[in-house]
């Protein structure tokens, strides 16, 4: 049954609420020794995708499986998965080392597992206050403790970032990245590339429910071709002279510039000098991630 | 099965809910069984030779009753509120179990409002009804017993309740609603009707055969085995009441109900 492979797949998962389709035939693997991210902007599924993964929404088509068995027959789930889910919540009465004892009770670990985490979270010197008092970074510290305390193979975590500061934000980098280097899986959703560009290794893209792109981030840069951006006194002209030379992907940009692709800032250069048209700027265009990104979620691949 | 348990056991102690709903118990605990309840009223007291006191225990077990039912709404209910059901659920994701340790450990909480309800409530009746017979401790026992297993059958059933309900507020104004005013009124309509059978439908309903179940030892105590059922039927507002055992288990088949309505929609029930 439990393949005990840290192997999370996800085949034609759809979900639809009322008339709303939150997901539409969803498929994707999550790897040991990676981090997966999961982008997309809000709303575009990536919520309802997760939940279902952990039994939480129940799929309308298709089905979720974590190491080869839907999450809830998995024999001791937390040990499998730890989950860091967006409005999870806490009782605001009840202190976090209270919670955390009634959490590992539910598991089955010993309460020394409880000390433990909260010293890795960073919450050993506030563990005996009520959670009502907690700041949201707190309170995320907390679900991860939660998460963590049946040293699970498999992490999923949902907008970690949110309500996290810069240096909590970077330590939870790194965390991630020593806890896959461990040959564990981490899934971390974001609908922020810049925020996870830097932890993630292979990336699965969302948008409307659907799925944009699946692969290494090394695959998401590669896929666009640099450009060199040219502000010249004859643009027609120079694209004339550029065809005559092999290089035919050339647009004219709303600013009046050209666009030219398949060639370098040196071609281009000596290419105008031939052909005597003046050149008043000369770039090459940056591979912007985030654009890309946006184009994948709201440009011309917009599922229709 | 058994981590559930105790894990439920922990979020129970770790908030005031308990506590809280126990106070005001034992307060109107420690008031009806000083001054006498509703129950002693109705019952002219030849020169103080009855046992009053476990007409006023038994009034008090059951209102105690509607406390522990409240308990068992909130406990489950709570969790959607404060969405703690994500956590709860992610740790056991077989749902039903996790419902049966809350009805279980609710269970246990209800049972222990009944005790220490009529353990203050015998003291308090000591302190205040000197006048009048001290109870046989078979019978005072016996009444604890019912009121322990009733409260504990309410609170389970409040707490398959609430996984039904899934809404804090919505749970304790249905609950609360139903037994202080809805079965009122429906046994009214029910006792109003032509025909017997509906006429004694009144004492299958969940909160008539609670009390059914509390008073039936006490009225046949005060009252005699003969007339013993009709002050049942006053006092319980029914017609043919069971006998004690019987209304217990008129109330264990609704919790069972209400539990199985839980697991079923508890199950389909989207956590978002």
């Amino acid at each position: 049954m439990n393949d005990r492979s840290g192997r999370v797949t996800v085949q034609g998962l759809s979900k639809r609420f009322g008339a709303v389709v939150a997901v539409d035939g969803v498929t994707f693997s999550v790897e040991p020794g990676v981090v997966t991210g999961f982008l997309g902007p809000n709303g575009s599924g990536k919520t309802t995708t997760l939940r279902m993964i952990v039994g939480l929404i129940t799929p309308t088509t298709g089905d979720a499986r974590v190491n080869g068995v839907p999450f809830a027959e998995l024999s001791d789930p937390a040990r499998v998965v730890g989950a860091v889910l967006e409005a999870q919540g806490f009782h605001p009465a009840r202190t976090a080392r209270r919670h955390l004892l009634a959490c590992a009770a539910a598991i089955g670990v010993p309460d020394a597992a409880v000390d433990h985490v909260l010293g890795t979270v960073g919450l050993t010197a506030d563990a005996d206050r009520g959670v009502g008092g907690y700041s949201l970074g707190m309170r995320q510290r907390l679900a991860l403790a939660v998460a963590l305390l049946g040293d699970p193979q498999v992490l999923i975590l949902d907008e970690p970032g949110n309500g996290l500061d810069p240096e909590g934000i970077a330590w939870l980098r790194a965390f991630l990245r020593a806890f896959a280097a461990q040959g564990r899986s981490v899934l971390v959703s974001s609908h922020l590339l810049g925020e996870v560009e830097q932890t993630v290794d292979h990336l699965v893209v969302i948008s409307k429910g659907r799925c944009m792109f699946q692969g290494p981030l090394a695959q998401l840069r590669g896929s666009r071709r640099a450009r060199v951006l040219v502000r010249c006194a004859a643009p027609a002209r120079l694209a004339d002279a550029l065809a005559r030379t092999g290089v035919l992907e050339i647009d004219t940009l709303p600013d009046g510039r050209l666009g030219v692709a398949g060639t370098d800032p040196v071609h281009v250069g000596d290419v105008a000098l031939a052909a005597g048209v003046a050149i008043y700027g000369l770039a090459e265009e940056k591979i912007d991630l985030e654009q890309l990104f946006f184009q994948l979620t709201a440009g011309p691949w917009r599922a229709g | 099965m058994g981590r559930l348990l105790r894990a439920e056991l922990r979020k129970v102690s770790s908030t005031k809910l308990w506590w809280g709903l126990l106070v005001p118990a034992v307060v109107l605990s420690i008031i009806i069984n000083v001054f006498g309840g509703l129950f002693t009223a109705a019952i002219p007291d030849d020169g103080g030779r009855l046992p009053l006191l476990l007409g006023s225990l038994a009034y008090t077990l059951g209102l105690t009753a509607v406390f522990a039912a409240c308990y068992g709404v909130v406990a489950t209910a709570g969790e959607f509120r404060h969405r703690t059901v994500t956590t709860t659920y992610l740790l056991g994701p077989r749902r039903w179990q996790v419902q049966l340790a809350a009805m279980g450990v609710s269970a246990v909480v209800g049972a222990g409002y009944g005790a220490v309800v009529a353990l203050v409530g015998v003291l308090a009746g000591v302190a205040g009804q000197a006048g009048s017979a001290f109870p046989s401790v078979g019978a005072l026992v016996a009444v604890t017993a019912i009121g322990m297993v009733v409260s504990a059958l309410w609170a389970a059933l409040g707490a398959a309740l609430g996984v039904v309900v899934g809404n804090q507020v919505g749970g304790l104004v249905g609950v609360l609603v139903y037994l202080l005013l809805g079965e009122l009124l429906i046994s009214a309509l029910l006792n109003s009707a032509a025909s017997v059978t509906l006429q004694r439908l009144t004492s299958y309903l969940p909160g008539n055969a609670g009390d059914i179940a509390i008073y039936d030892i006490p009225a046949r105590v005060l009252a005699g085995p003969q007339i013993g059922s009709r002050l049942v039927e006053t006092l319980a507002g029914v017609t043919a009441p069971p006998p004690w055992w019987g209304a217990l288990l008129v109330l264990a088949v609704w919790t069972a109900a209400v539990g199985a309505t839980g697991w079923v929609v508890g199950s389909r029930r989207d956590v978002t």
